[in-house]
Protein backbone atom coordinates (compact mmCIF):
# COMPACT_ATOMS: atom_id res chain seq x y z
CA UNK A 1 0.00 0.00 0.00
CA UNK A 2 1.26 3.48 -0.91
CA UNK A 3 1.75 5.86 1.97
CA UNK A 4 -0.42 8.11 0.07
CA UNK A 5 -3.42 5.71 0.96
CA UNK A 6 -2.62 5.96 4.63
CA UNK A 7 -3.92 8.41 6.86
CA UNK A 8 -2.36 12.00 7.28
CA UNK A 9 -1.12 11.09 10.59
CA UNK A 10 0.82 8.14 9.57
CA UNK A 11 2.58 10.17 6.62
CA UNK A 12 3.74 12.65 9.24
CA UNK A 13 4.83 9.90 11.39
CA UNK A 14 6.36 7.86 8.87
CA UNK A 15 8.52 11.17 7.58
CA UNK A 16 9.00 11.98 10.67
CA UNK A 17 10.38 8.32 10.87
CA UNK A 18 12.97 8.44 7.92
CA UNK A 19 10.93 5.88 6.81
CA UNK A 20 9.66 7.79 3.64
CA UNK A 21 11.34 10.24 1.76
CA UNK A 22 9.67 13.95 1.39
CA UNK A 23 10.76 14.28 -2.17
CA UNK A 24 9.50 10.95 -3.35
CA UNK A 25 6.35 11.62 -1.25
CA UNK A 26 5.58 14.69 -3.41
CA UNK A 27 5.89 13.42 -6.74
CA UNK A 28 4.15 10.67 -6.00
CA UNK A 29 1.51 12.72 -5.09
CA UNK A 30 1.53 14.95 -7.55
CA UNK A 31 1.40 12.12 -9.95
CA UNK A 32 -1.18 11.22 -8.16
CA UNK A 33 -3.31 14.13 -8.60
CA UNK A 34 -2.55 13.74 -12.35
CA UNK A 35 -3.92 10.60 -12.42
CA UNK A 36 -7.28 10.89 -10.67
CA UNK A 37 -7.90 14.26 -10.67
CA UNK A 38 -9.96 14.15 -14.47
CA UNK A 39 -12.76 12.10 -12.38
CA UNK A 40 -13.08 14.10 -9.62
CA UNK A 41 -12.21 17.83 -10.52
CA UNK A 42 -10.68 18.67 -6.78
CA UNK A 43 -7.69 20.29 -7.85
CA UNK A 44 -7.63 23.38 -9.77
CA UNK A 45 -3.95 24.17 -9.65
CA UNK A 46 -0.84 22.43 -8.82
CA UNK A 47 3.09 24.32 -9.04
CA UNK A 48 5.68 21.78 -8.33
CA UNK A 49 8.29 24.21 -8.36
CA UNK A 50 6.66 25.77 -5.28
CA UNK A 51 6.26 22.65 -3.86
CA UNK A 52 9.78 21.22 -4.07
CA UNK A 53 10.76 25.20 -2.88
CA UNK A 54 8.15 24.40 0.54
CA UNK A 55 10.07 21.36 0.61
CA UNK A 56 12.99 21.94 1.19
CA UNK A 57 12.74 24.86 3.33
CA UNK A 58 10.29 23.10 5.46
CA UNK A 59 11.10 23.64 8.89
CA UNK A 60 11.12 20.51 11.87
CA UNK A 61 7.34 20.91 12.28
CA UNK A 62 4.89 18.06 13.33
CA UNK A 63 4.34 18.08 9.50
CA UNK A 64 7.46 18.01 7.89
CA UNK A 65 7.48 17.48 4.22
CA UNK A 66 3.52 16.30 4.24
CA UNK A 67 1.65 17.38 1.25
CA UNK A 68 -1.73 18.67 1.24
CA UNK A 69 -4.04 21.14 -0.62
CA UNK A 70 -6.14 24.11 0.11
CA UNK A 71 -9.50 25.45 -0.39
CA UNK A 72 -9.37 28.12 -3.49
CA UNK A 73 -10.47 30.58 -0.41
CA UNK A 74 -7.03 32.07 0.58
CA UNK A 75 -4.38 33.65 -1.14
CA UNK A 76 -0.93 32.02 -1.65
CA UNK A 77 2.72 34.07 -2.44
CA UNK A 78 2.38 32.89 -5.83
CA UNK A 79 -1.24 32.85 -6.35
CA UNK A 80 -4.43 35.06 -5.26
CA UNK A 81 -7.28 32.86 -4.52
CA UNK A 82 -10.36 33.05 -6.77
CA UNK A 83 -13.50 31.87 -4.39
CA UNK A 84 -14.20 29.53 -7.02
CA UNK A 85 -15.92 32.08 -9.48
CA UNK A 86 -15.24 34.35 -12.25
CA UNK A 87 -15.19 37.69 -9.90
CA UNK A 88 -14.98 38.74 -6.26
CA UNK A 89 -16.21 41.82 -5.81
CA UNK A 90 -13.52 43.04 -3.69
CA UNK A 91 -9.65 43.15 -4.85
CA UNK A 92 -7.36 39.64 -4.72
CA UNK A 93 -3.89 39.83 -4.90
CA UNK A 94 -1.16 36.76 -4.04
CA UNK A 95 0.31 37.11 -0.27
CA UNK A 96 0.76 35.27 2.11
CA UNK A 97 -2.40 34.04 4.43
CA UNK A 98 -2.91 33.34 8.02
CA UNK A 99 -3.20 29.59 6.82
CA UNK A 100 -0.90 29.27 4.12
CA UNK A 101 1.68 30.39 7.01
CA UNK A 102 0.37 27.68 9.43
CA UNK A 103 1.05 25.05 7.25
CA UNK A 104 4.60 26.32 6.23
CA UNK A 105 5.36 26.51 10.13
CA UNK A 106 4.47 23.26 10.92
CA UNK A 107 6.80 22.00 7.83
CA UNK A 108 3.73 21.15 5.35
CA UNK A 109 4.10 21.12 1.75
CA UNK A 110 1.09 22.65 -0.37
CA UNK A 111 0.73 20.63 -3.67
CA UNK A 112 -2.24 22.00 -5.22
CA UNK A 113 -5.69 24.38 -4.76
CA UNK A 114 -8.55 23.07 -4.20
CA UNK A 115 -11.78 23.65 -5.83
CA UNK A 116 -14.76 25.72 -4.06
CA UNK A 117 -18.09 26.12 -4.66
CA UNK A 118 -18.61 29.31 -6.34
CA UNK A 119 -18.21 32.17 -3.52
CA UNK A 120 -18.73 29.52 -1.37
CA UNK A 121 -22.75 30.07 -1.75
CA UNK A 122 -23.84 26.22 -1.38
CA UNK A 123 -23.82 23.28 0.35
CA UNK A 124 -23.70 21.05 -3.18
CA UNK A 125 -20.33 21.72 -5.00
CA UNK A 126 -21.69 21.16 -8.00
CA UNK A 127 -21.18 25.11 -9.63
CA UNK A 128 -17.72 26.86 -10.20
CA UNK A 129 -15.75 28.30 -12.24
CA UNK A 130 -13.40 25.75 -12.70
CA UNK A 131 -16.69 23.12 -13.04
CA UNK A 132 -18.03 20.92 -10.28
CA UNK A 133 -16.63 18.74 -8.25
CA UNK A 134 -17.43 15.23 -8.28
CA UNK A 135 -17.82 12.80 -5.23
CA UNK A 136 -15.54 10.24 -5.15
CA UNK A 137 -18.05 7.81 -4.00
CA UNK A 138 -20.40 8.14 -7.05
CA UNK A 139 -18.77 10.62 -9.53
CA UNK A 140 -22.46 11.69 -10.49
CA UNK A 141 -23.19 13.03 -7.08
CA UNK A 142 -22.31 15.80 -5.38
CA UNK A 143 -19.22 16.14 -2.92
CA UNK A 144 -20.73 18.97 -0.58
CA UNK A 145 -20.10 21.96 -0.22
CA UNK A 146 -18.72 24.84 -0.25
CA UNK A 147 -15.41 23.21 0.22
CA UNK A 148 -16.03 20.53 -2.58
CA UNK A 149 -12.45 20.17 -3.34
CA UNK A 150 -10.66 19.72 -0.28
CA UNK A 151 -13.17 16.86 0.68
CA UNK A 152 -12.42 15.16 -2.95
CA UNK A 153 -9.21 15.52 -3.04
CA UNK A 154 -8.68 13.54 0.46
CA UNK A 155 -11.87 11.05 -0.28
CA UNK A 156 -9.53 10.42 -3.80
CA UNK A 157 -6.81 10.08 -1.40
CA UNK A 158 -4.78 12.19 -3.51
CA UNK A 159 -3.83 13.84 -0.34
CA UNK A 160 -4.33 12.86 3.18
CA UNK A 161 -5.46 16.13 3.95
CA UNK A 162 -6.74 19.29 3.06
CA UNK A 163 -7.87 22.91 4.44
CA UNK A 164 -11.20 23.91 4.15
CA UNK A 165 -13.34 27.04 5.62
CA UNK A 166 -16.63 25.89 7.40
CA UNK A 167 -19.14 29.27 6.95
CA UNK A 168 -22.17 27.66 7.33
CA UNK A 169 -21.34 23.85 7.51
CA UNK A 170 -18.93 23.93 4.38
CA UNK A 171 -16.66 21.58 5.70
CA UNK A 172 -18.91 19.32 7.51
CA UNK A 173 -21.14 19.11 4.56
CA UNK A 174 -18.42 17.73 2.52
CA UNK A 175 -17.17 15.77 5.07
CA UNK A 176 -20.31 13.93 5.45
CA UNK A 177 -20.43 13.89 1.88
CA UNK A 178 -17.00 11.98 1.09
CA UNK A 179 -16.64 10.10 4.10
CA UNK A 180 -14.31 12.08 5.75
CA UNK A 181 -13.65 13.67 8.93
CA UNK A 182 -14.31 17.30 8.98
CA UNK A 183 -13.74 20.08 11.92
CA UNK A 184 -15.04 23.33 12.52
CA UNK A 185 -12.98 24.97 14.55
CA UNK A 186 -14.35 27.42 17.18
CA UNK A 187 -14.62 30.75 16.07
CA UNK A 188 -11.16 32.84 16.00
CA UNK A 189 -8.90 29.86 16.68
CA UNK A 190 -8.08 28.57 13.32
CA UNK A 191 -5.52 30.70 11.27
CA UNK A 192 -7.96 32.97 8.87
CA UNK A 193 -5.53 36.17 7.91
CA UNK A 194 -5.54 37.30 4.12
CA UNK A 195 -9.32 36.08 3.77
CA UNK A 196 -11.24 38.49 1.57
CA UNK A 197 -14.21 38.23 3.86
CA UNK A 198 -12.50 40.05 6.57
CA UNK A 199 -15.02 41.00 9.07
CA UNK A 200 -16.61 37.61 9.56
CA UNK A 201 -18.07 36.70 12.45
CA UNK A 202 -19.00 33.16 10.82
CA UNK A 203 -15.79 31.38 8.42
CA UNK A 204 -13.31 29.76 10.06
CA UNK A 205 -10.39 27.16 8.58
CA UNK A 206 -10.48 24.13 9.09
CA UNK A 207 -9.27 20.58 8.44
CA UNK A 208 -10.57 17.94 6.39
CA UNK A 209 -8.76 13.95 6.99
CA UNK A 210 -9.79 10.82 6.42
CA UNK A 211 -10.19 10.57 10.60
CA UNK A 212 -9.27 12.83 13.20
CA UNK A 213 -5.90 12.07 14.20
CA UNK A 214 -5.33 13.85 10.72
CA UNK A 215 -8.01 16.08 11.75
CA UNK A 216 -6.18 16.97 15.20
CA UNK A 217 -2.45 17.35 13.50
CA UNK A 218 -3.87 19.45 10.53
CA UNK A 219 -5.66 21.09 13.39
CA UNK A 220 -2.60 22.00 15.47
CA UNK A 221 -1.10 23.77 12.79
CA UNK A 222 -4.31 26.14 11.70
CA UNK A 223 -4.57 26.58 15.38
CA UNK A 224 -0.94 27.21 15.83
CA UNK A 225 -1.29 25.31 19.52
CA UNK A 226 -1.60 21.07 19.91
CA UNK A 227 -4.66 19.93 20.58
CA UNK A 228 -4.45 17.86 23.18
CA UNK A 229 -5.52 13.83 23.32
CA UNK A 230 -7.88 12.60 25.79
CA UNK A 231 -10.00 10.15 26.73
CA UNK A 232 -13.62 11.63 26.28
CA UNK A 233 -14.36 9.23 29.40
CA UNK A 234 -17.85 9.54 30.49
CA UNK A 235 -18.59 11.67 27.89
CA UNK A 236 -22.02 13.37 28.24
CA UNK A 237 -23.91 13.01 24.91
CA UNK A 238 -27.25 15.56 24.46
CA UNK A 239 -29.30 14.25 21.72
CA UNK A 240 -32.65 16.20 20.64
CA UNK A 241 -35.79 15.83 19.22
CA UNK A 242 -37.31 17.19 15.82
CA UNK A 243 -36.63 17.84 12.10
CA UNK A 244 -32.75 18.17 12.68
CA UNK A 245 -33.02 14.70 14.09
CA UNK A 246 -35.70 13.18 12.79
CA UNK A 247 -36.62 14.43 9.18
CA UNK A 248 -33.72 12.37 7.96
CA UNK A 249 -33.23 9.21 5.58
CA UNK A 250 -34.15 6.45 7.14
CA UNK A 251 -30.93 5.10 7.04
CA UNK A 252 -29.01 8.08 7.82
CA UNK A 253 -31.15 8.16 10.97
CA UNK A 254 -30.15 4.90 12.48
CA UNK A 255 -26.83 4.92 11.31
CA UNK A 256 -26.27 8.09 13.44
CA UNK A 257 -28.26 6.78 16.42
CA UNK A 258 -26.29 3.18 16.23
CA UNK A 259 -23.08 5.73 16.21
CA UNK A 260 -24.09 7.31 18.75
CA UNK A 261 -25.02 4.34 21.31
CA UNK A 262 -21.19 3.31 20.36
CA UNK A 263 -19.95 6.12 21.34
CA UNK A 264 -22.14 6.16 24.45
CA UNK A 265 -20.82 2.69 25.00
CA UNK A 266 -16.76 3.19 24.44
CA UNK A 267 -16.95 6.39 26.92
CA UNK A 268 -18.76 5.02 29.30
CA UNK A 269 -20.89 7.78 29.26
CA UNK A 270 -24.79 8.96 28.65
CA UNK A 271 -27.00 10.18 26.13
CA UNK A 272 -29.80 12.34 26.96
CA UNK A 273 -32.36 14.40 25.75
CA UNK A 274 -31.86 17.90 25.82
CA UNK A 275 -34.01 21.07 25.24
CA UNK A 276 -32.74 24.23 23.26
CA UNK A 277 -35.17 26.65 22.85
CA UNK A 278 -35.24 28.53 19.17
CA UNK A 279 -33.01 25.86 17.30
CA UNK A 280 -35.45 25.41 14.73
CA UNK A 281 -34.57 29.35 13.85
CA UNK A 282 -30.75 28.86 13.80
CA UNK A 283 -30.53 27.29 9.99
CA UNK A 284 -32.75 30.39 9.29
CA UNK A 285 -30.74 33.17 11.24
CA UNK A 286 -27.03 31.72 9.93
CA UNK A 287 -28.53 31.87 6.35
CA UNK A 288 -29.19 35.85 6.63
CA UNK A 289 -26.06 36.55 8.74
CA UNK A 290 -23.50 34.24 6.43
CA UNK A 291 -24.91 35.93 3.46
CA UNK A 292 -25.53 39.18 4.22
CA UNK A 293 -21.42 39.55 6.06
CA UNK A 294 -20.09 40.21 2.17
CA UNK A 295 -22.87 43.36 1.01
CA UNK A 296 -20.67 45.53 2.24
CA UNK A 297 -18.16 45.57 -0.08
CA UNK A 298 -21.35 45.71 -3.28
CA UNK A 299 -22.69 48.00 -4.87
CA UNK A 300 -25.25 48.36 -7.51
CA UNK A 301 -23.20 49.80 -9.99
CA UNK A 302 -20.60 46.50 -9.15
CA UNK A 303 -23.82 44.11 -9.52
CA UNK A 304 -24.17 45.91 -12.74
CA UNK A 305 -20.69 45.32 -14.07
CA UNK A 306 -20.64 41.90 -12.91
CA UNK A 307 -18.70 39.03 -14.88
CA UNK A 308 -20.78 37.24 -17.13
CA UNK A 309 -19.17 34.47 -16.33
CA UNK A 310 -20.49 34.26 -12.77
CA UNK A 311 -23.59 31.51 -12.39
CA UNK A 312 -26.79 32.52 -12.95
CA UNK A 313 -28.21 31.59 -9.29
CA UNK A 314 -25.05 33.40 -7.60
CA UNK A 315 -26.16 36.53 -10.01
CA UNK A 316 -29.73 36.78 -8.95
CA UNK A 317 -29.45 36.04 -5.44
CA UNK A 318 -26.81 38.58 -4.65
CA UNK A 319 -29.04 40.96 -6.09
CA UNK A 320 -32.05 39.97 -4.15
CA UNK A 321 -30.14 40.12 -0.46
CA UNK A 322 -29.63 43.65 -1.57
CA UNK A 323 -33.60 44.01 -0.69
CA UNK A 324 -33.52 42.48 2.45
CA UNK A 325 -35.24 44.53 4.81
CA UNK A 326 -32.71 45.46 7.74
CA UNK A 327 -35.50 44.78 10.81
CA UNK A 328 -35.08 40.61 8.86
CA UNK A 329 -31.41 40.81 10.13
CA UNK A 330 -31.44 42.57 13.36
CA UNK A 331 -33.91 39.61 14.18
CA UNK A 332 -31.67 36.93 13.18
CA UNK A 333 -28.80 39.16 15.60
CA UNK A 334 -31.56 38.04 18.34
CA UNK A 335 -31.53 34.57 17.42
CA UNK A 336 -27.79 34.58 17.68
CA UNK A 337 -27.52 35.89 21.25
CA UNK A 338 -30.71 33.89 21.92
CA UNK A 339 -29.27 30.59 20.79
CA UNK A 340 -25.59 31.48 22.48
CA UNK A 341 -27.87 31.96 25.62
CA UNK A 342 -29.85 28.28 25.39
CA UNK A 343 -26.49 26.23 24.06
CA UNK A 344 -24.29 28.06 27.01
CA UNK A 345 -27.32 26.48 29.33
CA UNK A 346 -27.36 22.89 27.55
CA UNK A 347 -23.48 22.64 27.86
CA UNK A 348 -23.96 22.83 31.40
CA UNK A 349 -25.47 19.84 31.32
CA UNK A 350 -23.80 17.73 28.54
CA UNK A 351 -20.53 17.84 26.78
CA UNK A 352 -21.46 17.09 22.95
CA UNK A 353 -24.44 17.20 21.00
CA UNK A 354 -25.33 14.77 18.33
CA UNK A 355 -27.45 14.91 15.09
CA UNK A 356 -26.84 14.46 11.46
CA UNK A 357 -24.30 16.32 10.02
CA UNK A 358 -26.78 15.76 6.27
CA UNK A 359 -30.25 14.42 6.58
CA UNK A 360 -29.38 12.50 3.33
CA UNK A 361 -26.38 11.11 1.67
CA UNK A 362 -25.48 13.07 -1.45
CA UNK A 363 -27.39 14.13 -3.78
CA UNK A 364 -27.10 14.15 -7.49
CA UNK A 365 -24.93 16.77 -9.25
CA UNK A 366 -27.85 18.08 -11.81
CA UNK A 367 -30.57 18.25 -9.42
CA UNK A 368 -29.72 18.36 -6.12
CA UNK A 369 -32.82 17.34 -4.12
CA UNK A 370 -33.26 15.00 -1.32
CA UNK A 371 -36.04 12.53 -0.35
CA UNK A 372 -37.07 13.06 3.72
CA UNK A 373 -40.10 12.30 5.34
CA UNK A 374 -41.12 15.70 5.09
CA UNK A 375 -40.66 15.39 1.72
CA UNK A 376 -38.76 16.44 -1.80
CA UNK A 377 -36.36 19.27 -0.90
CA UNK A 378 -33.42 20.67 -2.15
CA UNK A 379 -30.20 20.50 -0.17
CA UNK A 380 -29.50 23.71 1.01
CA UNK A 381 -32.61 24.32 2.32
CA UNK A 382 -32.38 21.63 4.80
CA UNK A 383 -28.87 21.25 5.08
CA UNK A 384 -28.35 24.60 7.02
CA UNK A 385 -30.83 23.59 9.55
CA UNK A 386 -28.75 21.52 11.13
CA UNK A 387 -25.07 22.65 10.15
CA UNK A 388 -25.41 26.59 11.00
CA UNK A 389 -25.82 26.78 14.66
CA UNK A 390 -22.19 26.30 14.99
CA UNK A 391 -21.20 29.31 12.78
CA UNK A 392 -24.15 31.22 14.21
CA UNK A 393 -22.74 31.11 18.04
CA UNK A 394 -19.18 30.23 17.40
CA UNK A 395 -19.05 26.76 18.94
CA UNK A 396 -17.08 23.46 17.46
CA UNK A 397 -18.27 20.55 15.17
CA UNK A 398 -16.83 17.90 13.88
CA UNK A 399 -18.26 15.56 11.50
CA UNK A 400 -17.54 11.82 11.82
CA UNK A 401 -18.19 8.95 8.83
CA UNK A 402 -20.54 6.56 10.50
CA UNK A 403 -22.22 4.00 8.03
CA UNK A 404 -23.43 4.32 4.43
CA UNK A 405 -26.30 4.45 2.52
CA UNK A 406 -26.37 3.31 -0.55
CA UNK A 407 -22.60 3.16 -1.27
CA UNK A 408 -22.63 6.72 -0.41
CA UNK A 409 -21.16 7.89 2.68
CA UNK A 410 -23.35 8.83 6.16
CA UNK A 411 -22.07 11.72 9.10
CA UNK A 412 -22.69 12.57 12.31
CA UNK A 413 -21.85 15.57 13.45
CA UNK A 414 -20.95 16.15 17.51
CA UNK A 415 -21.06 20.01 18.90
CA UNK A 416 -19.87 21.00 21.91
CA UNK A 417 -19.05 24.25 24.01
CA UNK A 418 -16.55 26.82 23.03
CA UNK A 419 -13.08 25.66 23.01
CA UNK A 420 -13.76 22.19 23.08
CA UNK A 421 -12.22 21.11 19.94
CA UNK A 422 -10.02 18.84 21.49
CA UNK A 423 -13.05 16.95 23.32
CA UNK A 424 -14.77 16.49 19.81
CA UNK A 425 -11.38 14.69 18.39
CA UNK A 426 -11.70 12.60 21.28
CA UNK A 427 -15.05 11.52 20.89
CA UNK A 428 -14.25 10.65 17.20
CA UNK A 429 -11.58 8.64 17.57
CA UNK A 430 -13.92 7.16 19.98
CA UNK A 431 -16.35 6.66 17.39
CA UNK A 432 -13.68 5.23 15.12
CA UNK A 433 -12.30 2.77 18.28
CA UNK A 434 -15.73 1.56 18.29
CA UNK A 435 -16.49 0.56 14.95
CA UNK A 436 -12.81 -0.50 14.19
CA UNK A 437 -12.20 2.26 11.61
CA UNK A 438 -14.52 0.04 9.06
CA UNK A 439 -15.72 3.96 7.99
CA UNK A 440 -12.98 6.16 8.53
CA UNK A 441 -10.53 3.37 6.39
CA UNK A 442 -13.45 2.54 3.59
CA UNK A 443 -11.35 3.63 0.19
CA UNK A 444 -13.67 5.48 -2.06
CA UNK A 445 -14.30 4.13 -6.05
CA UNK A 446 -11.89 6.73 -7.40
CA UNK A 447 -9.29 5.77 -4.64
CA UNK A 448 -9.35 2.43 -5.41
CA UNK A 449 -11.95 0.44 -3.01
CA UNK A 450 -14.60 -1.70 -3.45
CA UNK A 451 -17.11 0.37 -2.59
CA UNK A 452 -19.34 0.71 1.00
CA UNK A 453 -18.03 -1.93 3.33
CA UNK A 454 -20.51 -3.87 5.31
CA UNK B 1 -40.68 43.10 1.33
CA UNK B 2 -44.19 42.88 1.89
CA UNK B 3 -45.11 40.44 4.58
CA UNK B 4 -47.55 38.84 2.23
CA UNK B 5 -44.78 37.60 0.28
CA UNK B 6 -45.78 39.06 -3.23
CA UNK B 7 -42.78 39.32 -5.48
CA UNK B 8 -44.65 41.10 -7.89
CA UNK B 9 -44.48 44.38 -8.29
CA UNK B 10 -41.90 45.25 -4.97
CA UNK B 11 -38.74 43.01 -5.68
CA UNK B 12 -38.83 44.08 -9.34
CA UNK B 13 -39.69 47.68 -8.57
CA UNK B 14 -37.17 47.75 -5.06
CA UNK B 15 -34.23 46.42 -7.56
CA UNK B 16 -35.27 49.83 -10.18
CA UNK B 17 -35.17 51.86 -7.13
CA UNK B 18 -31.65 50.69 -6.21
CA UNK B 19 -30.39 50.79 -9.70
CA UNK B 20 -29.72 47.18 -10.43
CA UNK B 21 -30.54 45.62 -13.36
CA UNK B 22 -31.80 42.63 -13.61
CA UNK B 23 -33.33 40.20 -16.46
CA UNK B 24 -36.42 37.17 -17.09
CA UNK B 25 -33.28 34.45 -15.34
CA UNK B 26 -32.58 36.63 -12.25
CA UNK B 27 -36.72 37.15 -11.98
CA UNK B 28 -36.76 33.33 -11.68
CA UNK B 29 -34.05 32.35 -9.42
CA UNK B 30 -35.13 35.58 -7.49
CA UNK B 31 -38.84 33.90 -7.42
CA UNK B 32 -38.10 30.93 -6.46
CA UNK B 33 -36.17 31.78 -3.97
CA UNK B 34 -38.45 34.00 -2.27
CA UNK B 35 -41.62 31.46 -2.39
CA UNK B 36 -38.76 28.96 -1.01
CA UNK B 37 -37.69 31.25 2.00
CA UNK B 38 -39.72 34.25 2.77
CA UNK B 39 -42.58 32.82 4.00
CA UNK B 40 -39.72 31.43 6.91
CA UNK B 41 -38.71 35.55 7.10
CA UNK B 42 -41.87 36.92 7.09
CA UNK B 43 -42.77 34.15 10.64
CA UNK B 44 -39.44 35.81 12.01
CA UNK B 45 -41.27 39.50 11.68
CA UNK B 46 -43.76 38.40 13.73
CA UNK B 47 -41.94 36.55 16.63
CA UNK B 48 -42.02 38.65 19.80
CA UNK B 49 -38.44 38.58 21.18
CA UNK B 50 -38.51 41.21 23.78
CA UNK B 51 -37.53 39.40 26.47
CA UNK B 52 -34.30 38.49 25.48
CA UNK B 53 -31.59 40.47 26.73
CA UNK B 54 -29.13 41.76 24.35
CA UNK B 55 -25.59 40.38 24.43
CA UNK B 56 -23.08 43.48 24.33
CA UNK B 57 -19.46 42.93 22.77
CA UNK B 58 -20.52 39.22 22.09
CA UNK B 59 -17.14 37.56 21.24
CA UNK B 60 -17.96 34.13 19.28
CA UNK B 61 -14.93 32.56 20.52
CA UNK B 62 -16.34 32.49 23.75
CA UNK B 63 -19.49 31.38 25.92
CA UNK B 64 -21.55 34.27 26.53
CA UNK B 65 -21.55 35.75 29.86
CA UNK B 66 -23.97 35.59 31.71
CA UNK B 67 -27.22 37.94 32.24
Amino acid sequence: MSLLDRPLAEQAAALAAGEADGLELLDETLARIEERNEAVNAVVATFPEHSREMLDAAPEGPMRGVPVVIKDEWPLPWRAERFGAAELFTATAPGESGPYRALRDAGAVIVGVANMHEWGSSSTGNASVYGPAHNPWNLERCPGGSSSGPAAAVGSRMVGGAVGADGIGSIRYPAAYCGLTGLKPTFGRSAMQGHHMRGTTMIVSGPLCADAAGCRLLGSALYGEQLPRGEASGLRIGIVRGPIAEDCAPLVASACEDAIEALRDETGGTVQEVEIPGLELSGLAAVLIGTSEGLGDISPSKLNSMSKEIGPINRALVKYRMLMPGSVLARAEVIRTMMRRSLATAFADVDVIAWPSVPAVAPPLEEPLVELPSGTVTVDAVNPRGGGLANLIGIPAVSVPVGFDGGLPIGLQLQGAWGSDALLLDAAEAIERATERRFVDALSPVAGGAGAPT
Amino acid sequence: MPASGDFEPFVPAGLASLGIEFDEVDLAVMQATHELYWPAVAGLLELDFSAVEPELAADFSRAPEPN
